[in-house]
């Protein structure tokens, strides 16, 4: 009488363990795919904040600027070179 | 007993329905699965597989200090599709409060279309925003597109792309294989509601384009380029271009070339994508006399404290007279020859060496040969064959003129001096990091010895002398030592066929410090107008100026007293 009823009891363990599992990977592969694109938009948007920062510091920009409000190259003394 | 058989009848009628029920189920089952099993399957093959294509992202070309010159930036390109658009007014309003103004004409035309393209290169920022407003009728694709936050700083190095992405000139061209990455094609599979589910997962930076790093220093190529383009404008000049390079090492630190252009726009004129320091040709003039000196020396034919006599500053060869700009009666030494920029005594030292020799030198330091540099479109320069030349053509060559040369051929032969006499090969990419963070890297790749320490050393005093005592007082800067040689040459006229009284080509290349040199500098005018058109006016001053801000900037150790 046990016999069956463990039987029973271990294929339904087993369908249930395997549907969990189906269902486990498939909200994982949602999961990842919304980090993936998450992780996209962030370096996408880091990509441009650093090309931002090449542009605000571009020479030929601030010469551009320094022009406009009429300044004039320091004495090389005052100088300070940033490397 | 027939109550009992009532209820058996009864239950065999409920079996038999709920038989039927399973069979006629057990039917459509078999006709699904063996009749339409291929047709099914390629509806939700359809549906639910996608094939997608991962454009990675193009590779970033950087300076020696890792400053950005060249990046690939994500847009967007946002199309209507016409058939899913219920609402026209609030979707039109939507868009327009995000900047992107459609026309009810257009949509109008193309009713029926699911792909109306509205807007293209749209920020990131901006399409998230329109995209969280959730109309089913806008759409997106996304597109890197190439910039350059520099502009015109770089613009013949750094080169174009096309609107695809494919390096059409400079490092873009030459490294296109190596910035472009790995375009790949991934399988993604979409739910019910189209959700993307990626089937295999790629990583964006496994497939990417490799990063490049020049030799080139963002600072030092302002520098030059600043103060190239004042003398480029106060001359109303026709080019201009001016090299800095490390004769240690050959890496070209900085390379100008004006006209210029700026990466970003379209180009009008493709004749302006021409990099001028390696591409164009020119007759080098007085720069050249450091040839006819340096091979002189190597074979013995002449000494430093050896006399010239310089013939009043006329001399007749093959039936033409040569002329010296600055006349000196008597003899003088070879220092003083090369101090005055004496025509007439490098005649006398390359007659010294003979036609054959003075060849195989000229051909020693580089002359036309390809440097081998980097860069596309490199010319090999012009030199008649030793055996085609005629009694005039040695005289002219050793003075600089009847010979074509670039101006990174010269400057690399000023730098073989500079280098002890060893002539390296000039180079502007000096590394390559791959996705994975391994890196290649370029070095000094010597070509060949072109003269011995001694000479080299004998040479750079010369040079030294030439700025302290000769043409080039002009290129003197303060606190640091200058060695150099001025040129100015003749340009020929193809209208008269000679050369011409009215257009010359000033230039200066000089080394600092002189006896131990950082760094070698080639400065070129090309047509200077105005009231003087000579190097020693025109083009020192601008070495100087170029000379005094790179040597401050890289902190090179002061060998002369500040005055």
């Amino acid at each position: 009488m046990r016999r069956p009823f463990f039987f029973v009891a271990a294929t339904i363990i087993a369908v249930f363990a395997y549907l969990w599992q189906q269902n486990m990977s498939m909200r994982m592969a949602y999961k990842v795919s919304s980090l993936q694109t998450d992780h996209d938009k962030l370096s996408s948007e880091n990509d441009i904040l650093r090309l931002k920062i090449n542009s605000i510091l571009a020479l030929e920009k601030m010469d551009k600027i320094a022009k406009e409000k009429n300044l004039s190259r320091p004495d090389e003394k005052y100088v300070i070179y940033i490397n | 007993m027939r109550k009992k058989k009532d209820r058996i009848n009864r239950k065999t009628v409920l079996a038999f329905m709920t038989l039927s029920v399973f069979f006629l189920l057990f039917v459509k089952l078999i006709y699904l699965q063996i009749f339409l099993h291929g047709k099914i399957n390629r509806a939700v093959d359809k549906m639910v597989n996608r094939e997608n294509v991962e454009v990675p992202k193009r590779g970033d070309i950087l300076d020696s200090k890792g400053n950005i010159l060249a990046t690939s930036i994500k847009k967007y390109t946002i199309f209507l599709d016409a058939k899913m658009i219920d609402n026209f007014e609030k979707l039109r309003k939507m868009l327009s409060e995000n900047g992107i103004k459609i026309k009810e004409k257009k949509l109008e035309d193309l009713k029926g279309l699911s792909y109306i393209p509205i807007a293209f290169d749209v920020d990131p920022f901006i399409a998230e925003k329109i995209k969280a407003a959730k109309f089913k009728a806008i759409g997106f694709e996304t597109k890197y597109t190439r910039q350059y936050p520099e502009k015109h700083l770089l613009a013949h190095i750094l080169g174009i792309t096309d609107c695809d992405g494919f390096g059409l000139e400079g490092i873009e061209k030459i490294c296109n294989v190596n910035l472009s990455g790995e375009t790949i094609k991934t399988k993604i599979i979409r739910d019910g509601k189209g959700r993307v589910i990626h089937n295999k997962l790629v990583d964006v930076e496994d497939i990417c384009g490799y990063n490049v790093e020049l030799t080139i220093d963002r600072n030092i190529q302002f520098i030059a380029a600043q103060e190239l383009r004042k003398a480029f404008e106060k001359y109303k000049a026709k080019k201009a271009i001016c090299i800095v390079q490390d004769p240690k090492t050959g890496k070209i630190l900085a390379m100008v070339s004006l006209p210029d252009f700026d990466c970003s726009d379209k180009i009008k004129d493709i004749r302006c994508l021409k990099n001028c320091a390696i591409s164009d040709l020119y007759e080098p003039g007085s720069t050249f006399k450091i040839v006819t000196v340096a091979s002189a020396l190597e074979e013995g034919k002449i000494k430093v404290s050896d006399f010239l006599y310089l013939e009043n500053g006329k001399f007749r060869i093959a039936g033409h007279t040569i002329k010296d700009d600055h006349k000196v009666e008597g003899s003088v030494t070879l220092s003083r020859a090369f101090e005055l920029s004496s025509n007439i005594g490098m005649i006398k030292i390359a007659q010294r060496m003979g036609n054959d020799v003075f060849y195989d030198y000229i051909r020693k330091f580089g002359f036309y040969s390809l440097t081998g540099i980097d860069l596309p479109g490199e010319a090999k320069g012009l030199l008649m064959d030793v055996k085609r030349w005629n009694a005039l053509t040695l005289p002219n060559i050793s003075f600089g003129q009847g010979i074509g040369v670039s101006a990174l051929q010269m400057i690399n032969a000023f730098s073989a001096l500079a280098n002890d006499g060893v002539l390296l090969k000039p180079f502007v990419i000096q590394k390559i990091t791959k996705c994975n963070s391994e890196e290649d890297i370029f070095e000094k790749k010597e070509i060949r010895r072109v003269v011995s320490e001694d000479t080299a050393y004998t040479m750079k005093k010369l040079l030294k002398n030439v700025v302290d005592f000769g043409t080039g007082k002009s290129a003197k800067i303060q606190g640091y030592s200058v060695g150099g040689k001025t040129g100015t040459a003749q340009k020929v006229d193809h209208s008269i066929k000679t050369y011409s009284t009215k257009y010359y080509i000033a230039s200066f290349c000089g080394m600092v410090p002189a006896m131990n040199p950082e760094f070698v500098i080639l400065v070129i005018i090309d047509e200077p107008k105005g009231s003087s058109y000579y190097a020693a006016s025109v083009a020192s001053p601008v070495f100087a100026n170029i000379a005094q801000r790179t040597a401050q900037y890289l902190g090179v150790e002061k060998d002369e007293v500040v005055k």
